[in-house]
């Protein structure tokens, strides 16, 4: 039955992903950049759209949120999947909407009133069934991808407004965004660029590497050093693992000592974050927060009896309150902090914020 | 992205490619063949033990799993029915499962070397494939060895045929099991192994020369080395075991290979790496250090709250100081999870409890005032008000009554119930089953140590319990350990390694790894023990009664002798006859140890070949002594080491055994090799005053000929003492 073929091929790539999943990030975060990790988790929903088996959107939804929370209980940590199951799932309740030709759904505005009087019917709306629905989610979704695939470049293309001659720029770690960002920029403007190293992974290391290839003026420092050199940066570029409902980051090690740094210098800290790092997550949840990783790095397996003596750890992130932070620049553009709450609501189903 | 990230990514890349037409294979034994875990093995196979509360063998498949075996075949033996009820109900055998698991049971196999016959016989493999046991934990990216082993076995043509990966981690580091410390020469630049040597219980190590003569201008002995037990394989490491029908172990095969190596022209390579996490669950300290490692999140993501076994409600969160908590434990008033804590699901602890470093499994339930330090408690286990637990091991379905006291290493096996109000001494181990129990089976000792005892447990006799050791209430029996004279050495070293040891026959292993000088050779099977002359009764005349199946070392024996006697008629120099011996034990195989421990034999025996064993005692010395003095350049080619002295005067010995009525004899014959200076002095007083094991060997030492000799020896060496100062 090629049906059947169909399913167990379905399930073995979700199982394959999953198990990448657990296994990604052996030490120093993502072994793919979250904007591939984005991309492919898009890509295999839209293969459950394709191939499961669903009548009403009201099935589909629910297939996806199964999965989906699979796929986040695989590795909390990589938020992006979360995010992108739950664009899916308001892609789906849109165009639901649309087949309904019911536009009101669409401008879904909470207020009070409206909360009182639609809440609980909604899932009962999806049982509906209708035969051009598949192929336009289907349709919805490849333009996710679309949209995807340019963010990067969205986000570099702005570089320009923000860097300006002769600026002396901090970033710490690698963060591909940056990178972009930066490269971006050297086209047209001279600039230098103090990397910090970001023990004791040190990919800043490689951040500093790729940067001085692409001509720019690049100095390597220790992340102690963050403070002293403050005083002479003109602006703080960084990237950031997710950010957080309150406008917060979820980033690499060290972030918070240099935010507070830039905070103390009165600089400017600006985060360069495409929109599906956005996460309606707030920093009070512990258990899925914090990311610990083998304390090889700090400690080598190798170094023998002291090992038994002391305790080692090895955390991944940092939390950065949002009131450190000067603007966000996404792939649609410049945000202050305070607006994170804005955009959420524009790309997230209120009702998908718990999946 | 990391430079790791990019190598694990490109090593995967090419590996798909060669991949493509072969899938990767793995061979994982679910048996450790011996009894370190006894008696907690007797209820469930050391494979399904659990390690920070998921089985064992789990952490071995996700292993494989995620260096992208596609195909593994778990081999079992003990409980394989609780294996694969375990491996059949797991993620593992889901048609999903990117990993194809085959299970493969049999009573018969009693050791590595039967399994990998087993293999070869079935023709399982067909490319490289890894080899580990049931009981490792790693997180090695073994892709990068891999690709070695290929790139080595496509440059020079399947010469090399395994490579061992080792982690480097310094001497004194806990997660070193003490019988796997090894030392090893090899090839700096090729990464070749030329010496592999265990080192427990060695005050001193020896290297044979030819290993600094191999050409290569650099090498490195290394002693910073933790043996992962993980090996990657080409298919005639299969063939090689059923070649050699006494290779055992891993042991066995790779000193074989290093000896052979000339003759087979096979080597053996080393992967070192210094990331990642590899170690195997040998024994209960083994078992400490890396359930404190798992802890520690050293074996990152195989850390507790990962589930990646993907069952349901298995998951845990982690908070600080490493303390994870699974769904719906409860924590009494005042109680405190100080640091290193796994609890798992379900489980309720009582007010004011100190818990610290411990793993506590599903479904217990822990009283009020209670101290954990350092405790494995596994599942469904009651522990009553005020216990204290000290580094200890407690199983499944174990009652542990009030104000008991649990101190460092105790193990309290399946279904035990102790106390009240006592205190368990240091290295108590209690089990449900009686120790008695599989004496009865303890005098076949070529069944696997865990086999013999599963036919008796109908056996069981219904002794009643000691209140003394158990407590009022209790319920069990204590199993001491053995104290023999011979192990007291090896238990200070590793305690609780051998203090669950009991049985003393199941030590071979590590026997044998004691006298690791005697390069290969271990009397595993019967026809072997004739050879070095164990004083087996059927095996006596050994020449006169040639069985049908005559193995290579009888042949060689049977040579040796026709070598002799032609040297003797035609005259035919010693150069000429050491050319040929070595020929020979290149035919046949056969270990340097073996070719003089038979040579010696073959020259004492020699008069009785030719008269007839009715000489007496004063003809046969004045047969054999010109003969000693024609063919001492022979031995002095053989016995060079000090190992070999004593090997010699061991195979002197035995022969004397066996020859009783010419016991008279046997100082001439010393005597006289010790002045053709084929003996030396200091071998033959360490031979006298240590070798004696047996009663018949202790009764030779008294021959009052004997004692003279050695007299005399001792004075003359004090003399010459004397004379050098």
């Amino acid at each position: 039955m090629p049906g059947a073929d169909k399913e167990t091929d379905l399930s073995e790539r979700i199982e394959a992903f999953l198990a990448d999943l657990k296994r990604g990030g052996s030490g120093t975060g993502p072994l793919r950049g979250s904007g591939e990790m984005a991309r492919e988790t898009t890509a295999l929903l839209r293969r459950i759209t394709a191939q499961a088996r669903w009548s009403s959107a009201g099935d589909l939804m629910e297939i996806i949120r199964n999965e989906g929370r699979r796929m986040t209980a695989a590795q909390p940590s990589e938020t992006t999947v979360g995010n992108m199951v739950r664009r899916v799932l308001k892609i789906i309740r849109e165009e639901y909407a649309r087949s309904r030709g019911s536009s009101e759904e669409t401008d879904q505005q909470e207020s009070l009133h409206k909360l009182l009087t639609s809440g609980g019917l909604s899932e009962e709306n999806f049982r509906q069934h209708f035969a051009s629905l598949k192929a336009n989610v289907i349709e919805a979704i490849n333009e996710l991808l679309t949209e995807l695939e340019g963010t990067t470049d969205n986000i570099a293309m702005q570089a320009l407004e923000h860097i300006h001659s002769n600026e002396v720029i901090m970033t710490i770690g690698r963060s591909r965004t940056v990178e972009a960002f930066l490269k971006d920029a050297a086209r047209k403007r001279k600039f230098h660029v103090i990397v910090a190293e970001c023990a004791p992974f040190c990919q800043g290391h490689e951040m500093a590497t790729s940067l001085s290839k692409a001509g720019i003026e690049t100095t390597v420092i220790a992340d102690a050093a963050i403070f002293a050199v403050m005083s002479r940066v003109n602006k703080v570029i960084i990237g950031t693992q997710t950010v957080l409902a309150n406008g917060g980051l979820r980033a690499v090690n060290g972030t918070h000592t240099l935010a507070l740094a830039a905070k103390h210098h009165s600089t400017p800290l600006i985060v360069c974050a495409p929109m599906f790092k956005l996460s309606p997550q707030f920093p009070n949840e512990e258990e899925i927060f914090h990311k610990f990783v083998s304390p090889h790095e700090v400690l080598p397996f190798t170094e023998g009896e002291i090992l038994s003596k002391v305790n080692v750890h090895c955390p991944v992130f940092d939390y950065v309150p949002p009131e450190l932070i000067t603007l966000f620049i996404s792939n649609i553009g410049g945000n202050a902090p305070s607006y994170i709450y804005r955009l959420m609501s524009e790309l997230y189903h209120p009702e998908d914020h718990e999946l | 992205m990391s430079s790791r990230g990019t190598k694990q990514k490109k090593g995967n890349v090419t590996n798909e490619q060669e991949e493509e037409d072969q899938p990767l294979q793995a061979v994982l034994i679910a048996d450790s063949f011996n009894r370190r875990f006894f008696p907690i093995s007797k209820d469930q196979p050391r494979a399904l033990l659990p390690l920070a509360n998921v089985a064992m063998i789990d952490y071995t498949l996700e292993f494989l799993t995620s260096t992208g075996v596609q195909e593994t075949f778990v081999f079992c033996c003990w409980m394989s029915n609780k294996i694969k009820d375990h491996l059949l109900n797991s993620k593992w055998c889901r048609p999903t499962s990117p990993n194809v698991v085959h299970i493969i049971t049999s009573d018969l196999y009693r050791s590595l070397g039967d399994v990998l016959r087993d293999v070869d016989a079935k023709t399982l493999v067909r490319n490289d494939f890894i080899l580990v046991y049931g009981d490792v934990v790693s997180n090695i990216d073994v892709s990068q060895a891999l690709q070695e082993h290929r790139h080595r076995r496509k440059v020079d043509k399947n010469i090399s045929v395994m490579t061992m990966v080792f982690k480097e981690s310094s001497p004194g580091h806990k997660s070193r099991c003490e019988e796997d410390d090894v030392i090893v020469a090899m090839d700096s630049k090729s990464k070749r192994v030329l010496h592999y040597q265990k080192t427990q219980g060695l005050k001193k190590l020896q290297f044979p020369m030819n290993i600094f003569q191999h050409g290569s201008d650099e090498f490195e002995i290394r002693h910073d080395l933790l043996d992962c037990h993980i090996s990657i394989c080409s298919p005639q490491v299969a063939e090689l075991f059923t070649d050699n029908f006494d290779y055992q172990t891993r042991n066995d095969f790779v000193r074989g290979i290093l000896v052979n190596e000339e003759i087979l022209g096979n080597q053996i390579h080393l992967y070192v790496t210094n990331e990642g996490y590899g170690a195997r669950v040998s024994n209960l300290q083994m078992y400490d250090s890396v359930s404190s490692d798992l802890v520690r999140r050293w074996v990152y993501p195989l850390t507790p709250e990962a589930n990646f076994t993907d069952q349901r409600g298995q998951g845990c969160a982690h908070s600080r100081h490493n303390v994870y908590r699974g769904a719906g434990v409860s924590l009494g008033h005042g109680s405190q999870m100080e640091e290193n804590v796994l609890i798992g699901r379900d489980t309720s602890i009582g007010a004011n409890c100190h818990i610290s470093n411990s793993i506590i499994g599903n479904y217990c339930t822990i009283g009020d005032n209670v101290v954990l330090d350092r405790a494995y408690i596994w599942n469904n286990v009651h522990i009553s008000n005020k216990v204290k637990i000290h580094q200890s091991v407690v199983c499944d379905g174990v009652l542990v009554k009030e104000a008991v006291l649990l101190n460092k290493q105790c193990v309290l096996a399946y279904n035990v119930v102790i106390g009240p109000n006592m205190s368990l001494p240091e290295g108590t181990v209690v089990s449900m089953h009686h120790p008695e129990e599989e004496e009865d089976d303890d005098d076949d000792e070529f069944l696997s140590d865990d086999q013999v005892v599963g036919n008796s447990k109908d056996k069981t006799k219904q002794k009643a319990f000691n209140p003394a050791e158990v407590g009022s209430e209790g319920k069990g029996y204590i199993w001491k350990a053995s104290l023999d004279e011979a192990e007291d050495e090896e238990l200070a070293q590793c305690i609780w390694g051998l203090v669950l040891n009991p049985d003393p026959d199941s030590d071979s292993e590590s026997e044998a790894s004691d006298g690791s000088q005697d390069m290969g050779s271990r009397s595993v099977s019967p026809e072997m023990d004739d050879v070095k002359g164990n004083v087996t009764p059927e095996m006596d005349d050994v020449k006169g009664n040639v069985t049908p199946e005559m193995d290579d070392v009888k042949v060689f024996q049977l040579e040796v002798l026709g070598t002799l006697q032609r040297g003797e008629e035609e005259n035919i120099g010693c150069d000429n006859l050491v050319l040929e011996i070595n020929s020979l034990k290149y035919a046949y195989n056969i270990t340097l140890k073996e070719v003089m421990q038979i040579l010696t034999k073959v020259v004492l025996e020699y008069p009785f070949q030719q008269q007839g064993t009715k000489l007496s005692s004063s003809q046969y010395t004045v047969l054999l002594l010109p003969l000693l003095k024609k063919w001492s350049p022979v031995f002095k080619n053989y016995i060079k080491r000090a190992q070999d002295h004593l090997d010699c005067l061991s195979a002197v010995e035995e022969l004397f055994l066996e020859q009783e009525t010419h016991q008279t004899a046997m100082v001439k014959v010393l005597m006289n090799m010790y002045q053709l200076e084929i003996l030396e002095e200091d071998a033959i007083l360490k031979w006298f005053s240590a070798g004696a094991t047996t009663d018949k060997s202790r009764q030779l030492r008294k021959n009052q000929g004997l004692q003279k000799f050695i007299q005399w020896l001792k004075e003359a060496e004090d003399e010459s003492s004397e004379e050098g100062e």
